[in-house]
């Protein structure tokens, strides 16, 4: 408290002239902290000018400084003459990115801890107090520059001359649409396009012809490409259906057991999707209908499918309703059957939306 | 002509003069080289993520050099054996050319990954400092807005960044973000749809998330920090209460020179603590996630971890959706309310905080004293409740490797998280209430009667009783003066007032000679040294 | 870690008829107890049926078959019951899981099961090679079955970047990028594939064990699937990251919290060494 008091008396100190003959450095360099209103209450060098611990700090310092030129002479060796190229197993290539890490890293730690030694150990202690000087801005500065404000704002007279303001009001807000229409108008795009939120690849195609499922190679499937108890992913058999253009028609191609397919069928009754079985063969979108990720985590046992994302399960013998988890709604099913030629077809496209939920599915 | 001879003693000088003449510097750099900062570990954090984001430019900038935004089809052909001969975007390709082609890429990109993940991470510890602190309350609120705007916008930053590679994670992060606007109602596909430009994913975000990711979000940070930098140094940092500081006054060092080369030093620290990690951790390898492919999805695809709060939230929250019967239909499914409500709340309740603060304790004061977080309990109460909310949805973000890697179930895992959040953060008020009282309490008794010395004295009667040394000479005689908490610690150990000798040094083992004197700032040794004498420093104190 | 990812040396080294002598004795031991307890169990068992009557309705039997049912009528009648045919609430029957079942069950040490609990665990195998060819054989006689093809290396033929997009289709959505395992639905799991060998990832494939959903030869054919194991084995197991250390590869939780352990830890020393601590 008290080196504060103290500290308010120096306010009104004369200042020193720093002319005076005889001044130390110290004392100018005191002068001008006072003028910034600090007073440098405790300068203490922390070691002895030519003493041992000086010496030995000072080999400290420097020993840091060349560890850091021999790690960065290191790192360039290693990044020109270091193999670096690929080559799959193990080998001496994979070494080349930690050992960069490693050279790279201590020789900044090098000199920054040098730096920081130094700054620390070497240099005086000090202790210096600065005036905040807050609140201390004077009452009429305040009232001058409100004053000039408004009287600034007077003299433009809107208040007078209406007129002048709403126009400029309403000419100015046209302005500002303009600015802002391209980019919202450049970049917005209609949701419904082609009615692309409620279809996918699997629509049959303009002569009605039926859409194949195939696989990611592009070969159609048969029945007896699955095993019982196995699953594919499959596309749409058009063109790119096998890319990200049909990001929402990837679906898992299921090939039940007798007893869980037996089950499957009464679920399907149930919801008026009788025939959209094909034997113990079902067909479910494989997007999420929570957030979209490939649910596709299949346990064939208990015919649970899982997604990895947020965890939702789905019972795939129940029409892939929900069981647990964030989802609320059941993967749609995709109807299928068997062509004359003995490949799976879409009956039809989904008649569920596919992927996660949006405001206006109806 | 005579040829003046040239004095190269005097070029710096001349220099000087010369620019000073031109530009009147002198002062304000005076001013500038002199302005003290206070000294405290706790305020080195938010340097952390200033340093880790410069960091962050750098390397980014190199990154540029080689990554091709675009979401063109090409057939990779590069030296990663495992997929030469797999179709995959532009955007991927360079990525891995990065990784594989480009010596000492890899390094690189690492770096700059751990950067991005350290920028977050330090700004949510400083965060945190501030706030236990109290440091954001009157004249502070404009930089913890700035602080927490920060935040979200690094969040952003980091969210394009780790779209941008392309790669199966990227790309499912990219599939539910479009989920999300999605699930936003009334709007949702049209925000989608003009976003991704058309239906997902189309062939242009991987550009637009490019542009936004090196230029549009930098430039908000720069700006961002830039201001809240000057808004550091116009208010003048807090400072902790001690001997001799004051609401007042700032007591530290000055910028020049120590404060800054300490600061110079430990940028170099932060940007070694990068490099040793981006080359010695590997972080992100997306050669093994493979091309992003909207069938394709691997088991634990998680966000980065300033996100796994939202991942988590999602993942908690129970499927429940609300059906509107107008019309055809309308539904607002279970998505929106964790990804985009819940981080709607946190921004409002975050920048709002100091303001409710104020509003509730009638605190219309400037106040530039850090407190001890114990010394208000209800706000570091209130912060614990905050921080247990955090980290249980951080933890459901990653709910399915701790169940596979701990052997639970990940359904139990669920279900103890959906508890959790309803249970754990008013547990944590309770405790952290109770444990500032009863440090508060403890500080008192030590005020009151002194601090334990490990003595224990046989009185006469046979009882026994331990030797307290009280902290104040007594002014009635019988050893107990007690002294008025004034907001800093409380010496609790003998060696901390003197009475065993000064506490021996050193930071992981002691140093053999003991301390000249203990010393800390604003409190300066009881007996000057004569060196102080000649330097001429001794007599402002007096 | 779990102890399974420790051992894959050995295993493999026991796949291939180069035992660890320790392990093995170990195990012999272990096995006796085993076969002394199962013995008291199949006693009764014998005690009640006529010897004679259940010779007369089997098939004729290999020499390795038979030496296979006598192992089975050791360990497994308790559960799979007699001539395999399944145990209502304890064990399935096994008529037509074929031998490639068999190798993966016994092989892995998924079979004897320990106890019953949501899942087997794979533990160091109870059979010695040899017994375990055995025994598949002995399943594969009495009710035919996929087979696992000769030979130790199953991917010599095999083509990494063909298996990185199949691994990446069929089986990284539960096993993850790494082949490190996945959480599955109340405490199931996808184990991790370091561990497996060549025989028992096609054994897998063929068969689809517990909740795997099986992946016959029609839908990945036998050079798909050496694909594949030679993505398991040499990009995911055998290729070193060359990236450093990786963290386990279980993706950004693990970075999210080295970024905390080790950047900020280290930091926050840093800084409480360069200023002040009151």
């Amino acid at each position: 408290m008290s080196t504060h008091t103290e500290h308010q008396a120096q306010q009104g100190r004369e200042p020193l002239d720093v002319n005076t003959p005889g001044l130390t450095r110290f004392d100018i360099v005191r002068e001008g902290a006072r003028r910034d209103d600090i007073e440098i209450v405790h300068y203490e060098p922390q070691v002895v000018a030519g003493s041992k611990a000086e010496r030995r700090l000072v080999r400290l310092v420097a020993g840091l400084f060349l560890l850091t030129g021999l790690l960065a002479t290191a790192f360039l060796v290693i990044y020109i003459w270091w193999p670096w190229e690929y080559a799959p197993g193990r080998g001496s290539d994979k070494y080349f990115t930690p050992l960069l890490g490693v050279t790279l890293g201590l020789s900044l730690l090098g000199v920054g801890f040098g730096i920081l030694a130094w700054g620390k150990k070497l240099l005086p202690k000090e202790v210096s107090i600065q005036d905040r000087h807050e609140g201390a801005v004077a009452e009429d500065e305040r009232t001058i520059t409100g004053q000039t404000m408004v009287y600034m704002a007077d003299e433009l007279g809107v208040k007078r001359r209406p007129l002048l303001g709403a126009s400029l009001l309403l000419g100015l807000a046209p302005v500002g649409a303009v600015a802002a229409a391209p980019l919202v108008g450049g970049l917005i795009s209609d949701p419904h396009k082609n009615n692309q939120m409620f279809t996918t690849g699997f629509a049959p195609a303009e002569g009605g012809q039926k859409i194949r499922l195939i696989r990611e190679d592009g070969r159609p499937v048969r029945p007896s490409d699955i095993s019982a108890g196995g699953q594919l992913t499959v596309f749409p058999g058009v063109e790119h259906g096998v890319s990200n253009r049909h990001a929402d028609s990837p679906t898992l191609l299921i090939h039940l057991r007798d007893s869980d397919a037996q089950e499957s069928r009464k679920a399907n009754e149930r919801v008026g999707h009788g025939d959209y079985m094909w034997g113990n063969y079902a067909a479910f979108s494989k997007i999420c209908t929570h957030a979209g990720c490939p649910a596709s985590l299949y346990e064939q046992q208990t015919n649970r499918l899982l997604c990895p994302c947020h965890q939702s399960q789905f019972l795939i013998t129940d029409n892939a309703r929900p069981v647990f988890g964030p989802a609320s709604r059941r993967l749609p099913q995709l109807p299928i059957e068997v062509d004359s030629e003995g490949f799976f077809v879409a009956k039809s496209d989904y008649t569920e939306t596919v992927g996660p939920d949006f405001w206006e599915r109806p | 002509m005579k040829r003046r001879k040239f004095d190269l003693a005097a070029v710096p000088g001349n220099s000087a003069v010369a620019l000073d003449d031109r530009f009147q510097v002198a002062t304000p750099l005076r001013r500038l080289l002199n302005k003290v900062f206070p000294d405290h570990w706790s305020f080195l954090l938010g340097e952390i993520a200033l340093f880790s984001f410069i960091v962050l430019l750098l390397t980014g900038t190199f990154l540029t050099f080689f990554f091709e935004p675009s979401m063109t089809e090409v057939v990779y052909d590069g030296s990663y054996a495992p997929l030469r001969g797999t179709p995959m975007s532009a955007a991927y390709a360079s990525s891995l050319d990065l990784s594989f082609e480009v010596r000492g890429g890899l390094i690189m990109r690492q770096m700059h990954h751990w950067a991005a993940l350290l920028f977050m991470a330090a700004i949510v510890v400083h965060m945190l400092r501030v706030f236990f602190t109290g440091a954001f309350r009157k004249p502070r609120e404009t930089n913890w807005i700035i602080g927490s705007l920060l935040f979200w916008v690094g969040f952003l930053a980091g969210f394009t960044g780790y779209s941008l590679p392309d790669d199966g994670l990227s790309g499912t992060g990219l599939r539910i973000a479009s989920a999300i606007m999605l699930s936003i109602p009334v709007i949702g596909s049209w925000v989608t749809s003009s976003i991704f430009g058309g239906e997902f994913p189309g062939t242009i975000i991987i550009s637009r998330f490019f542009i936004a990711h090196v230029l549009l979000i930098p430039a908000l940070l720069l700006a961002l920090i830039s201001v809240h930098l000057g808004l550091v140094f116009k208010q003048k940092h807090t400072q902790w209460p001690g001997p001799g500081r004051t609401n007042g006054n700032v007591v530290g060092e000055r910028m020049f020179p120590r404060y800054a080369i300490k600061q110079g030093g430990f940028f170099m620290v932060v940007f070694g603590v990068i490099a040793l990690m981006g080359g010695l951790f590997q972080i992100n390898p997306i050669w093994l996630f493979g091309p992003y492919e909207a069938w394709v999805v691997s088991a634990a695809s998680q966000p980065d971890w300033y996100v796994m709060f939202l991942d988590g939230s999602t993942r908690l929250m129970p499927a429940w959706q609300i059906n509107i019967p107008i019309g055809d239909g309308y539904v607002i499914p279970p998505l929106f309310w964790p990804t985009v409500v819940l981080p709607g709340i946190l921004v409002g309740l975050s920048t709002l905080y100091p303001f409710l603060e104020a509003r509730h304790l009638k605190d219309r004061k400037s106040h530039n004293l850090l407190q001890r977080p114990r010394d208000v309990p209800a706000r570091t109460a209130a912060g614990a409740m905050a921080v247990s909310f955090y980290v249980v949805l951080t933890l459901s973000g990653a709910n399915d490797v701790i169940a596979d890697k701990f052997q639970i179930s990940l359904n139990a895992m669920t279900w103890a998280g959906r508890i959790g959040l309803l249970i754990v953060p008013p547990l944590a008020y309770y405790v952290t209430y109770r444990l500032c009282l009863g440090l508060q309490q403890h500080d008192r008794e030590v005020l009151a009667h002194g601090v334990e010395t490990g003595i224990i004295r046989r009185m006469p009667d046979g009882r026994f009783v331990e030797v307290h040394q009280p902290l104040s000479a007594a002014p009635h005689g019988d050893g107990h003066g007690e002294l008025e908490y004034t907001g800093w610690v409380v010496p609790k150990k003998m060696n901390r007032l003197g009475a065993l000798g000064p506490a021996v040094r050193g930071f992981f083992y002691p140093i053999e000679k003991p301390a000249e004197a203990p010393v800390s700032p604003g409190h300066p040794p009881v007996e000057p040294r004569p060196e102080r004498e000649e330097i001429g420093s001794g007599e402002s104190r007096r | 870690m779990t102890s399974e990812n420790d051992r894959p040396r050995g295993l493999l080294a026991r796949l291939r008829g180069r035992p660890a002598a320790r392990s093995r004795g170990r195990r012999r031991l272990g096995a006796a107890v085993r076969l002394l307890a199962a013995l008291a169990l199949a006693g009764g068992a014998y005690t009640l049926f006529a010897p004679g009557a259940q010779a007369q309705d089997s098939a004729p039997l290999s020499g390795a078959a038979a030496e296979g049912k006598a192992l089975f009528d050791v360990s497994c009648v308790t559960c799979h019951g007699r001539n395999a045919q399944g145990v209502e609430g304890r064990g399935p029957s096994l008529i037509g899981v074929g031998a490639a079942s068999v190798e993966f069950q016994v092989s892995s040490g998924r079979m004897p099961l320990a106890r019953q609990e949501a899942q087997a665990h794979r533990k160091p195998p109870l059979f010695t090679d040899e017994q375990t060819r055995q025994l598949a054989q002995y399943i594969q006689e009495l009710g035919g079955g996929p087979v696992v093809p000769e030979g130790d290396n199953l991917h010599e033929e095999g083509n990494v970047a063909a298996g990185g997009e199949l691994f990446r289709i069929n089986c990284s959505q539960c096993h993850a990028f790494g082949g490190g395992g996945g959480a599955l639905s109340s405490g199931k799991f996808a184990p991790s594939l370091r561990p497996a060998s060549d025989r028992q990832i096609y054994a897998a494939m063929l068969s689809g064990p517990q909740n795997m959903p099986v992946f016959g030869d029609n839908q990945l054919r036998p050079d798909q699937k050496a694909d594949i194991i030679a993505y398991i084995q040499e990009t995911l197991k055998h290729d070193q990251d060359p990236g450093g250390f990786n963290l386990g590869r279980y993706g950004p939780s693990t970075e999210g919290l080295a970024i905390f352990l080790v950047g900020i830890v280290a930091l926050v020393f840093a800084s409480l060494w360069i200023a002040g601590k009151s």
